[in-house]
């Protein structure tokens, strides 16, 4: 079993070339067939976790060659199909397969085209997993890209009312962010040789060699040495904003985030699942894996920015909650206000605070699947998102009540539920930095708790109007039934995994910690080796 | 004299392909004349029988030692074979993607193909400022008239303004010419005594002779300034005939501009900073390319925008002044080629189904011409330069070149053009993705008649493959490419 990674990431695409051969009068196919991938995925993915070892190292990688070519004066390029697992991807990817299964069950009643959006879903899956498991830099790039077509049409297609304009803003704040990355990829790749090629300069897109800092060609643009400036920073420096506003964009963080509360209230309901869930990671998951480990001078230098973008976002995204008036509108602004917590995890650069982002990342997955999914079963039943147009839902349904508690108290934070441990993890980096590595000021961390409390403020309030008081509906609907088995099949999973999160988060930090310790002490070394 | 012929008969045998086509020439008018049933059908193979010969021949003879023929006047190497290829193979897909012609005129249509072709194989392999000028005449002259074969008002009036905007283009670079002629006293361009005798020379007639040239070579690849005639050309020419001479042309131009740059920057000793003055040319053209791209509603039209743009990349291999930019550049011209004619030949597909298009009509379409759509949307994501597609890589290549040529010059023009160039790939995305956005997100109004095109769906299949394999593994084609050493 030396290849599960590519199974794993190209069994969707395989499924995807199939299902385009399979004509689209087979309506029902599809959904089997792509449930069917989930299914296939979750088995391989309990084969690889068998085979997992909890240490911080790269594992289960497979390499293959992929462009080669002398560059005459410069060398060879080398990329590779280089794909593994570290305490970083793992848990990504595990969340990656779980949600997107709970996606194809969500996607059970599209009617439209059924066929296009399941091929659009398969290669969606594919692309995320694959940029989750890349470790060269400029096959993450390509796996990240190949995302966005998929998602535009996702949207584009199947979305709400105004779902053109949003899915056409995605799409361009998506590759704005994406080609600031591709600027620090290209300059990067010119920067880097491979160490274990001493016959000839090798430029490498290998993350690993990358991170290193001393295979960095000495007198190229990005050495430490190098004394040019542009402007008032160095091209290192440089290349850490970039990197920094290109993830930014995707986490999203203000005040780069106006592109998602349209894409999220337009989406239909499994891609908000989707975008929330994953696609948003990837904006912490760049951070980590490339901006931090490759800059780590610039990282040090701008944490303070990245802790005050991460708790502008908090307190920003909160207020914005905390003023919606659209149930999915509330809930992306949310989304910005914990991920903003993400952020002040990993500018404190403590081993707390970079655990305690990882979590947060986990845990965020699972409940804002199950926000959105709490959102669509309301939306599916009326067509209407709007807050104020209801009252005394609890007393008509009465389990989708219990879920939306169990999804609200988990999003704030309530002890007991997986959101609490990430962001307690967060809070202890935060405070601590001040004291041990000095990056981030202790007012941020203070700021960043009221955010807990507007949290706290916009769910109880919403739950105040919605679900308690005399029972009344604004708009014209038939019946309002209680979940049937397809949402409980959606719901359960997810609410009890935010249960098993939250009180025993150990299985978890057991992939997550080795990598954290890692990640802080490899950061201050290369640090120190770059400015010494 | 006994030398002298020998020479000559050496020469001619290197020049077979173009000899080929010449009498591939003839014949179609003698064919023309005779044969009266079924006429389109048998030009059609026979074109496509030279093109496909003369490619055969010119692989038969690589990688060939460069040799120099007719007395200095061609050099035929591997550069110049290389895109005698990218020419022949557009000719190809020019001619499949062209139906039968108005009132008989086959003969004359194909007849053209042939000059332009030829013209192009000459002046790839062009050394010598009169070599240069009479078969870009050739390719010019011929190109009017192929942009007139929609025998209608508009079409006349696109043919003529091209023919205006062409011919003083054309007198630009004849008198920058002969002022080059001049002070170096040779038109043998390759010549150490060009080199020579510029390399003394600190008159600002140089640059001002350096320019005009410059300006007939890129009139011919749609750079900005000389771009004005594009759109209205594009717009008004019969579509499988835009698709060609949206490739062939300016390829040409391409090939003699990195011949004629690198003999006037005179190895890096001009007095004139000529990487800047093109890196500024590419600069504008993919601005303003993608800029005035954005308002079009005509598919045409917009397409003659992106091609400016798209000249800009190619540029910028030139603007590197080394044999890596050059080479990214050859990947890219191949690249470009397969792109552009994917997206032609479905809106060829398009508007043989339903007529001439504005980009609002292609509303619903999706649906009932799925393969053209999709083509469409390959075609156009490998122009804005996405993954998974050839562009990407191209793109990634070429740019990669740029800011080594950065790293080397720091030359502060050539960091913006890789910023200005990169950011614009988002600008482009906005109106690349606006036939797509109509073809598949706009509800369709009425039920469409379904007319499938066989030839056209193979040929969207083949050139879609063509990319994705490109992006996959460009290492054979780019293996292929590195072994083109650049003399001038």
């Amino acid at each position: 079993m030396q290849h599960l990674l590519s199974y794993l990431i190209f069994t969707p695409l395989f499924a995807a070339v199939v299902a385009l051969l399979i004509p689209a009068r087979q309506k029902k196919t599809f959904r089997v067939l792509t449930l069917l991938v989930s299914l296939i995925q979750i088995v391989i993915m309990t084969v690889i976790a068998g085979q997992y070892e909890h240490h911080a190292g790269v594992q289960i990688a497979e390499r293959l060659p992929w462009i080669t070519m002398e560059l005459g004066q410069w060398g060879a390029l080398q990329a590779e199909y280089f794909v593994a697992l570290d305490g970083l991807s793992f848990p990504m990817v595990a969340l990656s397969v779980g949600i997107m299964t709970i996606a194809v069950v969500s996607s059970w009643t599209i009617e439209k085209s059924q066929k296009g959006y399941f091929i659009l879903l398969l290669i969606l899956n594919g692309a995320i997993i694959g940029s989750f498991c890349a470790f060269d830099f400029l096959l993450f790039y390509v796996f990240f890209e190949f995302m966005l077509l998929p998602m535009y049409f996702l949207i584009g297609i199947w979305g709400g009312p105004r779902r053109e304009y949003a899915s056409i803003k995605f799409f361009l704040y998506t590759l704005l962010g994406s080609i600031l990355i591709l600027i620090v990829i290209i300059g990067l790749y010119l920067s880097v040789q491979d160490p274990t090629n001493s016959e000839e300069l090798v430029h490498t897109f290998n993350v690993l060699h990358m991170q290193n800092p001393e295979n960095i060609i000495p007198g190229s643009i990005f050495s430490a040495d190098s004394t040019d400036l542009l402007g008032p920073y160095s091209f290192r420096l440089w290349a850490f904003l970039l990197l920094f506003i290109g993830f930014a964009i995707k986490l999203p963080a203000v005040p780069v985030h106006t592109w998602l509360p349209d894409a999220h209230v337009e989406a239909p309901t499994p891609i908000s699942v989707v975008l929330a869930a994953l696609l948003l990671k990837f904006g912490g998951y760049g951070l980590l894996r490339f901006a931090y480990p490759i800059f780590p001078d610039g990282a040090i230098y701008f944490s303070w920015l990245v802790g005050f973008v991460g708790v502008v976002s908090i307190i920003y995204g909160a207020l914005n909650a905390l003023s919606s008036k659209d149930l999915k509108r509330l809930i992306a602004y949310s989304s910005v206000s914990h991920m903003g917590f993400v952020l002040l995890g990993i500018a404190s650069a403590t081993v707390e605070g970079i655990a305690g982002a990882m979590y947060q990342m986990f845990s965020h997955g699972i409940i804002s699947a199950m926000l959105f999914l709490v959102a669509g079963v309301l939306y599916d039943r009326t067509y209407d998102r709007l807050i104020a147009n209801y009252s005394g839902l609890a007393s008509k349904m009465k389990v989708y009540t219990g879920f939306v508690l169990i999804a609200f108290f988990a999003s704030l934070g309530l002890p007991g539920f997986a959101g609490f441990i990430g962001e307690v993890m967060i809070f202890f980096g935060a405070f601590l930095s001040q004291q041990t590595n000095g990056l981030i000021p202790i007012w941020m961390a203070i700021t960043a708790t009221f955010g807990l409390l507007l949290g706290a403020g916009y769910y109880l309030w919403t739950i105040q109007r919605m679900f308690y008081g005399p029972f009344s509906v604004k708009v014209p609907v038939a019946e309002l039934n209680d979940l049937d088995s397809r949402e409980y099949v959606m719901l359960l999973p997810l609410a009890l995994a935010t249960l098993f999160f939250g009180i025993l988060p150990q299985p978890l930090l057991n992939y997550i910690n080795p990598f954290a310790q890692e990640f802080v002490e490899t950061l201050f070394r290369s640090a120190s080796f770059i400015n010494p | 004299m006994n030398d002298q012929l020998q020479h000559i008969f050496q020469s001619v045998s290197l020049l077979i392909p173009e000899v080929i086509i010449t009498i591939s020439l003839l014949i179609t008018i003698l064919l023309g004349l005779t044969v009266k049933a079924n006429k389109h059908v048998i030009l059609k193979l026979l074109a496509l029988i030279t093109y496909g010969t003369s490619i055969f021949i010119i692989i038969q003879h690589l990688p060939g030692e460069p040799t120099v023929i007719f007395g200095g006047m061609m050099r035929i190497d591997a550069f110049s074979s290389y895109f005698k290829i990218l020419f022949l193979v557009g000719g190809i897909l020019g001619v499949w993607i062209s139906g039968p012609q108005k009132d008989n005129s086959s003969p004359e249509y194909f007849l053209l193909f042939h000059a332009v072709i030829l013209g192009g194989c000459l002046l790839a392999s062009s050394m010598n400022f009169i070599m240069v000028v009479l078969s870009l005449e050739l390719i010019s002259l011929s190109s009017y008239l192929l942009a007139g074969f929609g025998f209608d008002k508009k079409s006349a009036e696109g043919s003529l303004k091209y023919f205006l905007f062409g011919t003083v283009a054309t007198a630009c670079m004849i008198y920058g010419l002969s002022l080059l002629y001049g002070f170096a006293g040779t038109l043998d361009f390759s010549s150490d005594l060009f080199v020579k005798n510029l390399i003394a020379l600190s008159s600002p007639l140089l640059l001002i002779g350096g320019l005009l040239t410059l300006a007939g070579f890129l009139f011919k690849i749609t750079a900005v300034p000389f771009h004005l005639w594009a759109p209205d050309v594009y717009e008004s020419a019969p579509t499988p005939v835009v698709a060609f001479i949206s490739v062939v042309p300016k390829l040409a131009g391409i090939a003699v501009l990195t011949r004629f740059t690198m003999a006037i920057n005179l190895f890096g000793q001009s007095g004139y900073h000529w990487q800047v003055i093109l890196a500024a040319i590419a600069m504008i053209s993919i601005l303003i390319g993608n800029l005035s791209a954005i308002s079009q509603t005509n598919p045409k039209r917009m397409l003659a925008y992106s091609s400016v743009a798209q000249s800009g990349f190619l540029l910028i291999g030139i603007v590197t002044f080394s044999l890596d930019g050059i080479h990214f550049m050859l990947f890219y011209s191949a690249v470009f080629l397969v792109m552009n004619f994917l997206v032609f030949n479905a809106l060829n597909q398009f508007e043989e189904a339903r007529g001439q298009l504005d980009i609002p009509s292609f509303a619903g379409l999706g649906a009932g011409l799925l393969v053209p759509s999709l083509a469409m949307l390959v075609g156009f994501v490998s122009l804005t330069g996405l993954p998974p597609t050839a562009g990407f890589t191209a793109k990634l290549f070429i740019f990669g070149s740029l800011w080594g040529a950065w790293q080397q010059s720091g030359e502060l023009i050539l960091l913006s053009l890789f910023v200005i160039g990169l950011l614009n790939t988002v600008v482009s995305l906005f109106f690349y993705l606006k036939i797509p956005y109509y073809l598949f997100m706009k509800e369709k109004k009425e039920i469409d008649s379904i007319k499938i095109d066989a030839p056209g769906n193979l040929l969207s299949l083949i050139l879609v493959i063509v990319l994705f394999y490109l992006f996959i593994s460009p290492n054979g084609l780019m293996g292929w490419i590195n072994k083109i050493i650049f003399v001038l």
